[in-house]
């Protein structure tokens, strides 16, 4: 052989060997995707054969509550994603927000309460992303503080038990289905759709996952990392008070208790769709099909007839997996 | 002021356990509500629940970890100590006491192996915990028929202090013992400052890791048995009603969240400042709100300025005020 000929050979050939079928099919340094679509499918399969899982109530209903976590949750992805983990006050802010958005719309009709909750909510947790980026404070001893000056500020205006919509009030075409699907759901599409819109498109969505990534190195090019901190808090912020006016509107009434351990069903909903608790990977698609896999767990538990409580423990369980798991799939 | 607040940090707790119990004695104005045995009694009652939560955590804190499950832990050791001490208590809280063992073993031992971030394995450990007491409760309120035991525990001893009181500061004692004595204590502080250092200069970090996970488990386990035995039934507590207090208290005690800095009785007295203001608020017949907003402002106020960043962020405020 010439020896350009051999030159060109070098220059050309492939450097990597091609993987062997059993590395194509199972990975051992990264077993992730193979668990992930060993779940799905037997997720499937179990659902489908439960008898009462296809009937009509059954899809409404789970349809119905996954949204009003489904939203919190979808905030909560941004959080995870800026590195700040899970702010524990979300909870909090769906209950503050539902009870808002009663005394708003008793007071000056649907579009106002609208704007009063969706404010207060980015307002509530935008003032802790401020906190958190700018002064470098702890995120979670900055929600755990806000969670207990929330609950006592709705304690001191006086508001500590049950408001009711007044009977004037109508919700129209918020409280029913859209084309056969219920409204919440509707909103939690959106919602998924407006959050990966916004991680997607928008510069503000690509710091995050810089800021996510790596702290220092978003600053080092430059980035206001506390702005795209307060963003992501905002946002969520807002996406949680869109569940507590939905939770507020399905009941026509709102009190604290609406969002207690919202947080964590919320937290679970994002670590089981794959967003990784360090920040910087995941995305709010990922939040949606996590939320529905819990969801389906859920429903499929209840109608072979075991008790709520197994459901916590399942849920529990589970995020403790996916946390072992998504670090050893990361890779050193 | 501001090196009261941020440089002292062993005098910090103390002067703010001072400022509380002046302020609180001023607007109480000689009425006798707020300076009486009652009210130090129910004190050291709420120290005994919110102590050994807050010391476990804040050694946690102290090596640059956070232990979110201790609540859970605190839920579910009440459950299985109610529900096997049906007979005897001690095996209820053998039991109980063992599980936390064995939760804290587990964690410590995911979190040192896995090399993983110690919020997302707690908080797993939480929701796990938290779901097993759910399934042994049935989301009820479990009863414990044994009044007496109940009684004693409330017993008071010396006026102030009960039984529970004084177990608790029983481990406080200790802990600050072998924290102030032996080399356990340098130990963690080392890991806390700088985890590599400390490696190269032959700590036994994994170990000492798995350990203070451990132990944070066991005082949650001990604090949850105490408190289900001394009111005589067992539910899924509300998160907030300890995590909120134990962090507070953690760093209010000079537990810094970056690691490195803390004592036992530092977090003892800053468990003692938030037990003072929530009695006092309560005898001097403040609305219950007050207690909330209040541990939420001082929790607040120290995240912030416990900040890394902060002082660096107002040098650079200051700068660009002054240059226009």
């Amino acid at each position: 052989m010439s020896e350009p000929v051999a030159r060109w050979r070098k220059r050309l050939a492939v450097p990597a060997t091609p993987k062997s079928w059993r590395q194509l099919v199972f990975d051992a340094r990264n077993p992730l995707p193979v668990i992930r679509a060993t779940v799905m499918i037997g997720l499937a399969v179990l659902a489908l054969t439960t008898p009462g899982f296809l009937s009509r109530p059954s899809i409404s209903s789970l349809l119905t509550t996954v949204s009003f976590i489904g939203c919190v949750a979808a905030g909560m992805t941004l959080i995870t994603l800026s590195g700040n983990i899970m702010s524990f006050s979300l909870g909090a802010i769906v209950g503050a927000t539902a009870m808002i958005f009663t005394a708003s719309v008793n007071w000056g009709g649907l579009a106002f309460g609208f704007a009063a909750a969706l404010a207060a909510g980015a307002l509530l947790n935008a003032a802790q992303g401020f906190v958190i980026g700018w002064a470098g404070a702890n995120p979670i001893v900055v929600s755990i503080a806000a969670l207990s000056l929330v609950y006592g500020a709705i304690e001191a205006v006086g508001a500590d038990g049950t408001i009711y919509a007044q009977a004037g009030v109508s919700y129209g075409l918020f409280k029913g289905e859209i084309a056969g699907i219920p409204f919440e759901f509707v909103m939690f599409l959106c919602v998924t759709a407006i959050g990966q819109l916004i991680l997607f498109l928008t510069i503000f969505g690509r710091n995050l996952y810089m800021v996510g990534g790596s702290l220092r190195a978003a600053e080092a090019v430059g980035v206001r990392t506390w702005r795209t901190i307060s963003g992501a808090y905002l946002w969520a912020g807002m996406f949680s008070a869109l569940a507590g006016i939905m939770l507020a509107i399905r009941y026509d009434s709102a009190s604290m208790d609406f969002g207690v351990g919202y947080e964590y069903e919320a937290i679970a909903a994002v670590l089981v769709g794959g967003t990784v608790v360090k920040g910087g990977e995941g995305s709010v698609v990922r939040t949606l099909a996590g939320a529905l896999i819990i969801a389906i767990i859920q429903v499929v538990l209840l109608l072979k007839g075991l008790r709520q409580e197994w459901q916590y423990l399942l849920a529990g369980l589970l995020v403790l997996a996916v946390v072992v798991l998504q670090t050893r799939g990361a890779g050193e | 002021m501001r090196k009261f607040l941020r440089s002292d940090q062993h005098v910090r707790p103390l002067g703010l356990l001072a400022v509380c119990i002046i302020v609180l004695a001023l607007a109480d104005w000689g009425q006798g509500r707020f300076l009486s045995a009652a009210t130090a009694f129910s004190t050291f009652e709420i120290f005994a629940t919110i102590g050994p939560v807050a010391l476990g955590l804040g050694l946690t804190m102290m090596i640059r970890e956070f232990d979110l499950s201790v609540i859970g832990m605190f839920s579910m050791a009440g459950c299985i100590a109610v529900i096997t001490g049906a007979d005897s208590p001690w095996i209820g809280l053998a039991l109980a006491l063992a599980a936390g063992l064995a939760g804290g073993l587990a964690q410590g031992f995911i979190i040192v192996r896995l090399r993983l971030g110690s919020v997302g394995v707690t908080l797993g450990g939480l929701l796990v915990f938290t779901g097993i007491a759910a399934v042994l409760t049935e989301n009820r309120s479990l009863p414990y028929d044994n009044m007496q035991l109940a009684l004693a525990l409330k017993t008071p001893l010396a006026g102030v202090l009960s039984i529970r009181s004084v177990v608790a500061l029983a481990i406080f004692a200790i802990t600050a013992f072998i924290m102030a004595a032996t080399r356990v204590g340098r130990d963690v502080i080392a890991i806390g400052s700088d985890r590599r250092a400390a490696m190269i200069a032959g700590v036994d970090v994994d170990g000492l890791m798995i350990g203070i996970f451990a132990f944070s488990s066991v005082c949650a386990a001990l604090s949850g048995v105490l408190v289900s035995y001394s009111l005589a039934s067992a539910s899924v507590t509300a998160v907030s009603v300890i995590i909120v207090p134990a962090a507070a208290a953690a760093i209010l005690g000079g537990v810094s969240l970056s690691g490195g800095t803390g004592r036992p009785l530092g977090i003892g007295v800053g468990v003692l400042v938030l037990a003072v203001l929530s009695t006092g608020f309560n005898a001097i017949g403040a609305p219950p709100y007050v207690n909330d907003i209040a541990m939420g402002a001082i929790l607040l106020t120290v995240a912030i300025l416990d900040g890394p960043y902060l002082m660096r962020r107002l040098s650079g405020l200051r700068r660009r005020a002054v240059r226009h």
